[in-house]
């Protein structure tokens, strides 16, 4: 979004010193009630004169030895408590276990902000400055929406991209329509005394307030869980919007200074769409090839590899910002593009640092920016006007729904998967309006009826983030709930049905039920031919995710063992250990019949069954990939068959003794295990494989060829 | 065999997916083609969903063979209900998508599922964390709500009746395939 060169220019206008104002004056109120130093209790003046004032009341001091120089210090400190309070009012809200459950934790944010804002103003008797639109669309926006984009399970992306542009482009544009030409009809009503807004006020207005925002979605769908698929639906959507929202805020807003609008100005402004969009993209590849590229190299400064990741992102947004282009949208190609390559580059350690310090900045981010929002809502830049405000939250439910409802019509004659409508109420209810909205209305021009503008938006996002926010997730749970009144499965048809569940969606992956494969297969040979020599370092030995997963695996259950010292100690590992049964045999021996043993069958069944794939979201904004139970199981479920492919081949005489040769022979390192995996790559004929089970490398490869790769598996294991 | 035949785009379809999978180009998929797939190789039930589309003693699958096995998992489409009791039943009646099912659990083929088949099953169905007691009681349990005829095994007819309550037709159908 190019928001930031027009948020320059209203600078001024919008309470520039910000966020380090409103600190300033908290600050010296609660000095004056400690007593602390000697400074004056006047009312802070406006253009910060106050730090002169605290300048000359120092030098009319003697000499202490304690001495207080706020201004030396000022915005770093004041940044830093903002953070700080931030981050505790976050440890609060899970210090009550009810609470986050009840109420998403962006209203609990955004009731935190109304507090601090309320406070401020009664401290100083004035609005509070208002979240400068710089900071917001340069400084806190670009980190979740990397985080999002990084983190972006691509192939549920892929598959749905064609219902998520849908969705974004005319969806969007259609709430911008009708929101603006409805919210213009109730302008003609004489009785409410709007009639001097205009028809291009109301669109330009309608362009803002239509988005989907990002944070919000992401904010609320954490709390809910929904099938992956509903959530990169709505997610998608929420972020792909930019680029419309981009095109129409600017051609209005150009259009309410320009004195006549001729026809191929809005051809321009639909060519322009096919610019910002494409461009963004293109200009987020380009960064991200050239990271792919660079993290070639980082092979001996290891510590800075996670530092590129970030700077190119980064990068990329901002280059985006500078050309007009969408930089939301080139950020997430960015991320998405370099993905691959740099994982595959990159050390382990360095992955790790690169996932966590993603999701601590977009975690920050996104406090910051709702208890900003509060903050910013108190204050006397609003115009009530009711009857506008009321209607502008009834058209944006309204259209949002009607827009759903008609796409999904489309949608569902032409594609195979179809969205329920249990699905498109829980799209149309979850789209929140957000803080990008709130930052677009400040940047409007100035003209008479800002202020209603501006209260509107910021009702329609309370709106939208309290009620919506709080009522999505028992509704959700509602329109579970009446699928489960029967009664409870007995055990029998428990199993069964997990069973033909998990076969029809091994069906399903069979038959492809997902998605194009023929593009999808080109772009593999593409990549295979040409990018991952020129990206990866090691091209001539690819590992397929799988490969890199197990490793991952066998490295980390070898540490245990290591660390155990023996083998009956291994935690949780597969149960054909014989060390766990005798435990549990005495306990369990007695139940094995009866009928109160039902509850603990149940019970069993119910922790224990594995899960069908795509039940849940692979994507979460509090815990990292690969943390989540999905993988956990997948890799049980690897560990197992490998065992029992093993056990085929070598006529099993016990576990142990081949773990502990493996657990050794690991830990001599990995050099040695490289060059014989890329070998055992090439095998192809799965007897082969079988008869050469001494070597642990080649046992390894048994997976491989399992499951042999070409960026299928890399697909796989990225969603994992 | 069907009542309706499947229509002309889904056959193009599902033969551009098996071309797909067929990375040797023969014409016919083996055993390995369908590991590639990586979900099934996560799937707990993989193996056995890729032995159901090979015949007995057969390493190759052609795209007839193919197609034949997923059209167990056809919609069942409303008006076929009715359609004539005379002609073979189609293979995605419901009778006939559980004898699917079923022939995934009896791997020896003797038209019942025994103890062992079941815990078989279960075993790849079910996390590390349970022990072989605990998993054999669950078996148990599930044998005693099913047999009727006490012979300790479930038969056909009683895998029918055990879920003559869970919407067949639903869970084992996926929605292209009509």
């Amino acid at each position: 979004m190019q928001w930031t060169s027009l948020g320059l220019m209203e600078r001024q206008r919008a309470g520039s010193k910000g966020t380090t104002t409103v600190l300033a004056v908290l600050l010296s109120s609660f000095l004056q009630a400690a007593g602390v130093g000697a400074l004056h209790g006047s009312p802070v003046a406006e253009n910060g004169s106050w730090a002169a004032e605290e300048a000359q009341g120092n030098a009319s001091m003697e000499h202490t030895f304690f001495s207080l120089d706020y201004q030396h210090v000022q915005v770093p400190f004041e940044i830093t408590l903002w953070i700080m309070l931030a981050s505790l009012a976050k440890i609060a809200f899970h210090l009550y276990n009810k609470l986050p459950s009840v109420v998403p934790e962006s209203c609990l944010l955004i009731f935190v902000g109304l507090i601090m804002g309320g406070i401020i103003y009664g401290l100083n008797d004035k609005s509070p400055p208002v979240m400068d639109s710089d900071i917001f669309f340069l400084y806190l926006l670009p980190p979740i929406v990397l985080d999002a984009g990084y983190f972006m399970p691509s192939r549920p992306f892929f598959e749905n991209i064609g219902t998520i542009l849908l969705y974004a482009v005319v969806g969007t544009i259609w709430n911008v329509f009708g929101i603006g030409f409805s919210l213009y009809g109730i302008c003609q009503v004489r009785a409410f005394g709007l009639r001097d807004v205009s028809l291009l006020h109301n669109l330009l207005f309608g362009s803002l307030i239509a988005a989907v925002d990002p944070v919000a979605v992401l904010a609320v769908f954490e709390e809910i869980h929904v099938n992956e698929k509903l959530h990169i639906l709505v997610f998608g959507e929420s972020l792909l919007n930019d680029a419309v929202t981009v095109v129409l805020y600017k051609l209005f807003r150009s259009f309410c200074e320009m004195p006549a609008i001729k026809t191929v100005d809005v051809f321009a402004g639909v060519g322009k769409f096919f610019v910002v969009g494409i461009g963004g993209v293109l200009v987020g590849l380009t960064f991200g090839m050239t990271s792919a590229f660079t993290t070639r190299f980082t092979k001996d400064i290891r510590v800075i590899e996670p530092l590129f990741v970030f700077l190119y992102s980064y990068l990329s947004y901002l280059t985006a910002e500078m050309f007009h282009l969408s930089g939301i949208v080139a950020i997430i190609a960015c991320a998405m593009g370099m993905k691959r390559y740099v994982e595959a580059n990159i050390s382990l350690k360095s992955h790790t640092t690169v996932k966590y310090f993603m999701k601590m900045w977009s975690s920050v981010s996104d406090t910051l920016i709702f208890i900003f929002l509060g903050v910013s809502t108190i204050g006397e830049n609003h115009e009530w006007n009711w009857p506008y405000i009321f209607f502008t939250v009834i058209f944006c439910l309204v259209w949002r729904a009607l827009g759903v409802l008609v796409l999904t019509f489309f949608v569902n004659r032409f594609h195979v998967n179809t969205v329920t409508s249990k699905d498109q109420f829980i799209i149309a209810y979850g789209g929140l309006r957000g803080a990008i909205c709130f930052s677009l209305v400040f940047l409007l021009p100035d003209f008479r009826r800002k202020k209603l503008f501006i209260a509107a938006t910021t009702v329609v996002i309370l709106f939208t983030v309290f009620a919506q926010g709080m009522t999505i997730r028992p509704l959700v749970d509602l329109l579970h709930v009446k699928r489960k009144r029967e009664s409870a499965p007995t055990v029998g048809e428990q199993i069964h049905i997990r069973f033909l569940d998990h076969l029809l969606a091994g069906i399903e992956d069979i038959s492809g039920h997902w998605g194009q494969y023929y593009w999808k297969d080109k772009l593999e040979y593409f990549n295979s031919k040409y990018l991952q020599k020129f990206l990866l370092r090691e091209y001539d030995q690819p590992k397929s995710s799988i490969v890199l997963l197990y490793e991952k695996l066998e490295r980390k259950h070898a540490i245990e063992l290591a660390e155990a010292g023996q083998l009956g100690h291994a935690p949780s590992h597969p149960s054909l250990l014989n060390s766990d049964r005798t435990v549990i045999t005495e306990k369990k021996s007695e139940d094995a019949l009866c009928p109160d043993g039902l509850e603990d069958i149940q019970e069993i069944l119910a922790r224990n069954l594995y899960r069908i794939r795509r039940t849940g979201p692979a994507y979460s904004r509090h815990t990292l990939p690969g943390e989540t139970e999905p993988v956990e199981q997948a890799q049980e479920i690897l560990i197992l068959q490998r065992r029992s492919l093993r056990l085929d081949a070598s006529g099993s005489d016990g576990i142990s003794p081949r773990k502990e040769k493996e657990g050794s022979s690991l830990a001599r390192g990995d050099s040695d295990v490289q060059p014989r995996l890329c070998r055992s790559l090439t095998v192809e004929d799965a007897e082969k494989v079988r008869a050469v089970k001494q070597n642990r490398s080649q046992s390894v490869c048994v997976i491989p060829a399992r499951s042999k790769q070409e960026g299928a598996g890399k697909e796989m294991a990225s969603d994992m | 065999s069907g009542a309706k035949p499947i229509s002309h785009s889904q056959i193009t379809r599902l033969y551009s997916r098996f071309t797909s999978l067929d990375k040797g180009e023969n014409g016919t998929l083996s055993r390995e083609d369908f590991q590639r797939i990586p979900e099934l190789a996560i799937n707990p039930l993989g193996d056995r969903i890729i032995n159901a589309f090979f015949s007995e003693g057969e390493d190759q699958v052609n795209f007839r063979g193919f197609m034949r096995t997923l059209a167990h998992f056809r919609p069942i489409e409303d008006n076929e209900k009715s359609k004539d009791q005379n002609g073979p039943e189609p293979l995605n009646s419901r009778s006939n998508k559980l004898h699917f099912a079923f022939r995934l659990y009896d791997l020896d083929k003797d038209d019942k599922i025994s103890r062992d088949e079941l815990l078989q099953v279960l075993r790849m169905m079910v996390g590390v964390n349970i022990s072989d007691e605990q998993l054999g009681s669950i078996a148990d349990r599930t044998i005693q709500e099913a047999d009727q005829d006490g012979d300790c095994a479930i038969s056909f007819a009683e895998f029918v009746k055990v879920l003559e309550k869970v919407d067949v037709e639903q869970k084992m159908s996926i929605r292209f395939l009509h």
